[in-house]
């Protein structure tokens, strides 16, 4: 009785409509049912704002002005329409500078799915256009618009687009030394970087030329400091071999360097191998064995095979950097994949010995499963101070995800069973962990268009989102993680929970600070990152470290420990802001003043830091002061074993000395 | 150079004389047995030049095979970026392969040598013909234990001036431009494989295995030198194969539009696609089976079936029926970006004709997927 009062009620609400052909002439709607007689107007689409690649070449129009704060669904998904195939993007902004708020190609459930729904909250006296395209089909159809009582949900984005150039959008790191995410965009002769403005919203575009690009980054693209000039060099995982990118003259010029060896790359990594202080690479291989580049301090990589993974038929697709034993270096997860009958698919962990050489712990740590997998994401899901592992399934053929609790002393155990992961039954090739809705647990990222969030008892829950998997990244600054789609940045809808990020800047460490580990500790307890260059597949993602810390406001200290041994401690800091830590600037021996074999004296000081050494032959190359946020104050070579600090202003200060063997030394003075 | 031409000619009239001199004596009582010059000794192969082995007499560059060394064709073949080829096949004197089902490699003895030769025409700019490489499969031994075939890949690089190919398994590229039958030019840069490459295709639980010389792909007329016979009755001819059954389920040439759409599309995805889509193969664990033989289940055709890995949103089904739009094998074959293209390996650019045919199809097919 209730349906037929209803479908009576929307039967009187409805009312044909006249084809609307162009945003300016969008038919103003109000919510009920609408009827859309043919999409013929001849208006393109070019800004897509759901999940879609292609352009269509007609559209209908129509404008929205809710005149309540509403949660709206705008839906085609009706049994009417059964059989239809439907799109719709939503905008805001005017049809002079139309900005994408939703859209929807196959959400729908009804007759084969190609049906389109989306729901929204839209915002009292705001005119939402709603266009329909002829993507798929222009025959006419009906749909509703739903007004309901506003309803926040737990994770949600909002798509904006951008313009790229390139054929490969898959990057969103830092790549002018500020801190701020930008997008990369990799072509075979260019470069073009979206750089984050600093004190506005939005992008500024920078095409920069480079040296021919041999392999491009097809199948996974990193990003590093490799050669430790404070810019991000990139590198390319192409199906016959990889390509660097690296930079010269302050970030402004990228040089290719083309490595001529076969290989059919899967996921790349920086990392220090062997903990130098500098930047080494790793790539997966398919079908041999691993191979990897040692650099050797003045930004020269040497190709190496054979010692981190040497399964002779390959099968390793994603490879992942993480300190699971908590022993302050890096190990090595691989996520491995191969039909037939082979052992080339079982899930290789290699122990990192600290000195350079790893042991396949795989069978003891119980990680040596056959499940055909591309990648893994790790996190300390339960936050009890490890990193435990969702093992993604790519194919159901040896078994499906797999959760695995870290316990603590080097071995995991399956604790998929009713942790939400034993009933998703979506596949993929990319999982990463983040935590997204920034309520202090971390979330996974996997198939499906679905972010299963962490419900803070090492179970998840799936929440649909419109965005697909893509490098992750905080594009506008505000604390919440973002994600990139091709030329759609999914923003986050922000929430009211907490955040703090933290930008690392190491010094006898690689400049990344990849290999750290991050603490934070409140009410919560702790949490703890890795930072890591290169996790789930195919993307590369923001190398700032994000945390969320729900509700709470009051962080007691965070902690860094460095690749190198060192230990940063700062205390208190604010919470919803970056923190920037150089490597060395917050130790715990605030009298140290030695900087390798120089000591600085005096300190506090009012007009010149000078230095002594132990070795006179030694000579010092300059010498850089650093404000607390990170910032280069002064930069000097130090003639006489002095510098001004004169021009100073009162506080304190990081100084880093560097000798004339480039080797780089961190300490703390306060000018008074 | 007039003195050269003399001398040519002299000894192309010696070389007639003495043909016929054997021509006449096999007439004879006294018993003659022609030997075949190939080269193979299994304790030295791959040697390291394609002339080594004698399989071709003559010009090298013409191709001209050696006695007992035959030429073939499949029905279907592997896209090769429009790389025309040329296939061989030798077996050593008194040895001979057996049939051992239509869809699977016909057993081949120890010894054989499978030889297949890439190369375009009208390359530009000067109109030529050029071989870039000939890909050898050398059946070595049969493992005692396992009783598992033992095959080697040799693939040998032509030089420039055409005279000779090299034994090279480290792979490289061959940029190339050339002029199709419709007077367009094309250009690729034609990846000439590396041995693990080789291996990445031609395996089964990796191991190397041929993959064309099927009964199945063999079963039609193909014009020898001295006339047009059945493939397999040839070989039989030959001594080269025991039997062969004679009602073998076949696949056909996917360009013969006298065929039915359906079977030249399930041809051509079994000599494109089913060396990694099927049981015991490189991508296994995805639920396609595009065999010949497992086809007629519209299922391992990936027909309404839902990829796993999510390409495009847009993607719906492997094969979505009726919309090639939504379908993810059309869109991988009309791709060129190595990790969403299909096949993975073998092409570096969009084999037009084969997009075609799999739209015609997938647009052909109805209900539509619900």
């Amino acid at each position: 009785m209730k349906k037929i009062t209803l479908s009576i009620i929307l039967g009187i609400t409805s009312w044909m409509t006249n084809a609307q052909n162009t945003c300016a002439a969008a038919l103003p709607i109000s919510a009920g049912s609408h009827v859309v007689n043919a999409v013929d107007g001849p208006t393109p689409i070019t800004i897509l704002c759901g999940p879609n690649t292609t352009n269509a070449t007609l559209s209908e129009w129509y404008s929205y002005t809710p005149t309540n704060n509403y949660t709206v669904t705008i839906t085609t998904d009706l049994a009417i329409n059964s059989g239809k195939d439907t799109r719709f993007n939503v905008y805001t902004g005017g049809c002079a500078a139309l900005s994408c708020v939703a859209g929807d190609d196959d959400s729908g459930v009804i007759g084969n799915g190609y049906l389109s729904t989306a729901t929204l909250n839209m915002s009292s006296g705001t005119t939402y256009y709603i266009a329909f395209d002829n993507r798929w089909n222009a025959s006419g159809f009906t749909f509703d618009i739903i007004e309901q009582p506003l309803v926040v949900p737990v994770i949600s984005f909002s798509p904006q687009t951008v313009s790229l150039s390139g054929t490969y959008n898959n990057c969103v790191v830092d790549m002018n030394g500020d801190n701020l995410d930008d997008i990369v965009s990799v072509s075979t002769s260019q470069l073009q970087i979206l750089y984050k403005n600093t004190s506005t919203a939005g992008f500024t575009s920078t095409v920069i030329p480079t040296t021919s690009v041999t392999n491009l980054p097809t199948w996974s693209i990193a990003a590093g400091d490799y050669n430790k000039d404070g810019y991000n060099d990139l590198l390319l995982g192409g199906g016959n071999g990889a390509t660097f990118l690296q930079t010269a003259n302050s970030g402004t010029i990228y040089n290719s360097v083309n490595y001529a060896q076969y290989i059919f790359c899967q996921r790349s990594n920086f990392t220090d191998i062997n903990k130098d202080g500098n930047l080494d690479a790793f790539v997966c291989h398919d079908v041999d064995p691993n191979v990897y580049f040692m650099n050797n301090g003045s930004g020269i990589l040497t190709y190496n095979q054979g010692g981190l993974g040497d399964h002779t038929e390959g099968g390793n697709y994603g490879s992942i950097w993480v300190d699971y034993d908590n022993d302050g270096d890096s190990d090595l997860f691989i996520a491995k994949c191969r039909g037939g009958s082979t052992t080339a698919n079982i899930n290789e962990l290699h122990r990192n010995n600290g000195n350079g050489t790893f042991t396949n712990v795989s069978v003891a740590a119980n990680m040596a499963d056959p499940i055909q997998t591309w990648s893994s994401a790790w996190g300390d899901f339960d936050n009890d101070g490890d990193m435990d592992a969702l093992v993604g399934a790519s194919s159901s053929a040896n078994g499906m995800h797999k959760l695995m609790r870290n316990n603590g002393n080097g071995t995991f155990s399956d604790v998929t069973a009713g942790s939400g992961y034993d009933t998703f039954s979506s596949m993929g090739i990319e999982h990463v962990a983040h935590d997204f809705n920034n309520d202090g647990f971390v979330d996974v990222f996997g198939a499906g268009n679905t972010i299963m969030i962490n419900n803070g008892n090492m179970t998840f829950s799936p929440y649909a989102v419109t965005p697909s998997n893509g490098p992750i990244g905080d594009l506008n600054n505000d604390g919440f993680l973002d994600i990139q789609n091709g030329s759609t940045i999914y923003y986050n809808n922000p929430n009211a929970n907490h955040w703090i990020k933290i930008n690392l800047r190491g010094i006898q460490s690689n400049s990344n600070g990849i290999g750290a580990r991050v603490e934070i500790y409140g009410a919560w307890g702790r949490q703890i990152r890795d930072v890591r260059s290169g996790d789930g597949f195919r993307y590369m993602s923001t190398l700032n470290t994000h945390f969320g810390i729900g509700t709470e406001t009051q962080i007691t200290q965070v902690i860094i420990r460095w690749p190198s041994g060192v230990v940063d401690t700062i205390l208190n800091p604010t919470s919803n802001q970056v923190l920037t830590v150089i490597e060395g600037s917050n130790t715990l021996e605030m009298t140290d003043n030695s900087l390798g074999n120089f000591t600085m004296y005096p300190n506090p000081t009012r007009e010149y830091i000078r230095f002594n050494t132990s070795n006179s032959d030694e000579k010092i190359k300059s010498v850089s002061i650093y404000d607390i946020s990170g910032k280069v104050v002064k930069k000097d070579t130090a003639s006489g074993n002095a510098v001004s600090v004169q021009d100073l202003q009162n506080g304190t200060y990081m100084i880093v000395l560097e000798n004339e063997y480039g080797k780089k030394f961190s300490g703390k003075f306060i000018k008074n | 150079m007039q003195q050269k031409y003399l001398l040519r000619t002299f000894l192309f009239l010696s070389l007639l004389a003495f043909v016929f001199l054997l021509a006449c004596n096999s007439s004879e009582d006294t018993e003659y047995t022609p030997v075949s010059p190939v080269s193979m000794d299994l304790t030295r192969v791959p040697y390291p030049k394609l002339s080594d082995y004698k399989f071709f007499e003559g010009t090298l560059k013409n191709l001209n095979p050696s006695y007992k060394v035959i030429p073939y064709e499949l029905a279907s073949g592997l896209f090769t970026d429009y790389a025309l080829k040329k296939r061989f096949v030798w077996m050593p004197s008194g040895t001979k392969a057996t049939y051992d089902g239509d869809g699977k490699i016909l057993k081949f003895p120890v010894g054989t040598a499978l030889i297949k030769t890439f190369y375009y025409d009208n390359v530009q700019p000067s109109e030529t013909r050029q071989i870039i490489e000939t890909r050898i499969m050398i059946k070595k031994s049969v493992n005692p234990v396992t009783l598992q075939d033992e095959w080697t890949f040799a693939n040998y690089v032509w030089n420039d001036e055409q005279t000779e190919a090299y034994l090279d398994m480290n792979g490289s590229y061959s940029p190339i431009s050339w002029k199709n039958e419709n007077n367009v030019v094309k250009s690729s840069n034609y990846r000439i494989p590396s041995e693990t490459e080789c291996l990445m295709c031609h395996k089964s639980n990796e191991r190397p295995i041929p993959i064309g010389p099927k009964p199945q792909n063999l079963n039609f007329s193909y014009t020898y030198t001295d006339g047009t016979k059945n493939q397999l009755a040839k070989w039989v001819e030959e001594g080269y194969l025991e039997s062969y059954s004679d009602n073998i389920v076949s696949t056909v040439d996917w360009k013969d539009t006298s065929k039915p759409l359906e079977t030249r599309v399930r041809s051509y995805i079994d000599a494109n696609c089913a060396h990694c889509h099927s049981t015991n193969s490189h991508c296994d664990y995805r639920p396609m089976r595009f065999a010949f033989s497992e086809t007629t289940n519209p299922v391992n055709l990936g027909i309404c079936v839902a990829p796993q890995e999510n390409i495009d949103n847009s993607l719906t089904y492997i094969i979505t029926k009726g919309n090639s739009q939504r379908s993810v094998m059309h869109f991988r074959m009309s791709s060129v970006n190595e990790a969403t293209r299909m096949p993975l390996l073998g092409r570096t650019i969009v084999h037009e004709e084969g997009v075609q045919l799999i739209q015609d199809w997938i647009d052909s097919l109805d209900p539509a997927c619900n």
